[in-house]
């Protein structure tokens, strides 16, 4: 019989061999079937495969526009926990936008090139392989920003259903933001970082959103896999997860800088005062259906920075939809196949008919 | 995990006691990092360690790329500020093909028009996205002359 003192050590080493091959290697992810319909630049713009036939699907195809600094594909996760297959399998027409990842070529690319150049070019292209005139676009994020802004300024442009995930709009309880704290003007020099990158480098990004939570994200997050080592599920979960929160990408020198500038200091979006390729965005000439999800542990969007946009809209239909968990968790973690993607889908559903 | 020796099928966690200690022991230390983050002064702290590192690391960064720059032209080499003015070139292209793309859908459009009228969804007429690049072009070369 072999001796405790001997086995212990070496499951123990094991133990640790599986947790370190776990934290360092990446998982497929984003594997729901897609094609690619329209590119430019850095930007792609995917269709994914039908599940259902064409007679019962919904007619009004669904755009998604993710965050600028971070990979699409946490909407897309992995088989069996995806949004993206979750409404594909619901028959809709799914399309996702992928910015790309910036190169320095692209440091001048600001929130109106997005906007205005970008997004308008994609939504055609949308158009005219689904032969359809109208759509619903779900913004999130960064991207809800985007998606407010393109609602706001081409309000005739075909958009029917609006949906923000956690969309930082509001930037004016600089108590309640910490990004706001951070990136003030006596403590960050937005300028002199652009000047000697270009970017905002991931790096620096990935740091500032671990940061607001160091604690969980940088002891409790590994402690948590620790402990779960022996469940595929969990070490499957956390693995995706992990696969995506350590792939980030820059963010557009001139976005940044307008992110920082314009709203997180000056919060010329809710004032009204917000202009982009010289054209203000009025978020009072968005009519389209709304759905505003907020939620309530938020840390990296306070939930206060999203509540106000629903008073301001001239939209009819309106609905503001808030729920416990945080940033990412609402839409991608264990829960959200059961509260969030089925309330989403359920508002969606009759309005795209 | 050790099972229960009484054969119950309860079982009998050692470490679940420490565990309870470090889990009740990591959520005090997270509120406090989170408040601490929370503060003008952690604010200040970043953006000064901020600054002294753009101080510090910009004369480096500075002289790699001169001397960098220096070695590609003695090679006869691109550098990289040749490859971004050529990678904003090709966005300028892929720009113009995209709108030639866009004209082509509105003929193909007009030509089909009659046969699927009736088939689409009543909306009323969207400002066509070629319109709209041909109003933007303006602002578009600003940009692309600001980046040169």
């Amino acid at each position: 019989m072999a001796d405790a003192s001997v086995i212990e050590p070496i499951a123990n080493m094991q133990r640790l061999i599986t947790f370190n091959k776990v934290v360092t290697s990446k998982v497929p992810i984003a594997q729901t079937p897609k094609q690619m319909v329209w590119a430019l630049n850095k930007a792609k713009l995917y269709r994914y495969v039908p599940m259902v036939p064409a007679e019962q699907r919904h007619p009004v195809p669904l755009l998604l526009v993710f965050a600028v600094m971070n990979r699409p594909y946490i909407i897309d996760l992995r088989p069996g926990h995806s949004y993206v297959e979750y409404m594909v399998k619901k028959g809709y027409d799914v399309y996702l936008l992928d910015w790309g990842c910036p190169g320095p070529e692209d440091k001048n690319m600001d929130f109106g090139d997005y906007t205005l150049e970008y997004l308008p070019r994609a939504i055609r292209k949308l158009k005219a392989v689904s032969k359809v005139e109208e759509f619903s676009m779900l913004g999130w994020c960064i991207g809800a920003i985007i998606a407010t802004a393109y609602a706001a300024l081409r309000p005739d442009d075909g958009l029917r259903n609006l949906i923000l995930l956690t969309a930082p709009l509001d930037f004016s309880d600089k108590q309640a933001i910490t990004f706001a704290r951070w990136t003030a003007e006596p403590n960050f020099d937005v300028d002199k970082v652009l000047q000697t990158f270009g970017n905002m480098p991931a790096e620096m990004i990935d740091y500032g959103a671990k940061a607001l939570k160091p604690v969980e994200n940088y002891v409790g997050n590994f402690l948590r896999l620790w402990d779960n080592l022996d469940d595929p599920k969990v070490v499957e979960a956390w693995q995706a997860m992990n696969t995506w929160v350590t792939d980030n990408i820059p963010m557009a020198g001139a976005t940044f800088r307008q992110l920082v500038v314009d709203l997180y200091r000056n919060d010329r979006l809710m004032k009204g005062e917000w202009m982009l390729r010289g054209e203000r965005v009025d978020v009072g000439k968005i009519r389209a259906n709304l759905l505003t999800v907020i939620a309530e542990g938020d840390h990296i969007t306070p939930p206060c920075q999203s509540r106000a946009i629903m008073g301001k809209v001239s939209s009819k239909d309106k609905e503001l939809f808030s729920i416990p968990g945080g940033h990412i968790g609402i839409m991608a973690g264990s829960g959200a196949s059961k509260v969030t993607w089925p309330h989403i889908e359920g508002w969606l559903g009759p309005r795209s008919c | 995990m050790a099972k229960d020796a009484t054969g119950n099928g309860a079982q009998f966690d050692p470490m679940g006691s420490w565990r309870q200690m470090r889990d009740g022991y990591l959520d005090v230390w997270a509120k406090t990092m989170v408040e601490t983050v929370n503060t003008e002064a952690y604010a200040k702290a970043t953006g000064s360690m901020m600054d002294a590192y753009l101080a510090v690391s910009s004369p480096f960064r500075d002289a790699v790329e001169k001397a960098m720059l220096q070695a590609l032209q003695q090679l006869s080499m691109p550098s990289r500020v040749d490859f971004i003015g050529l990678a904003e070139r090709l966005t300028n292209l892929e720009m113009r093909l995209d709108d030639m793309d866009a004209k082509l859908d509105r003929i193909e459009g007009l030509f089909s028009k009659p046969a699927t009228a009736a088939r689409r969804p009543a909306a009323a007429p969207p400002t066509t996205p070629a319109n709209q690049n041909r109003v933007r072009r303006g602002p578009r070369d600003s940009r692309r002359k600001r980046t040169k």
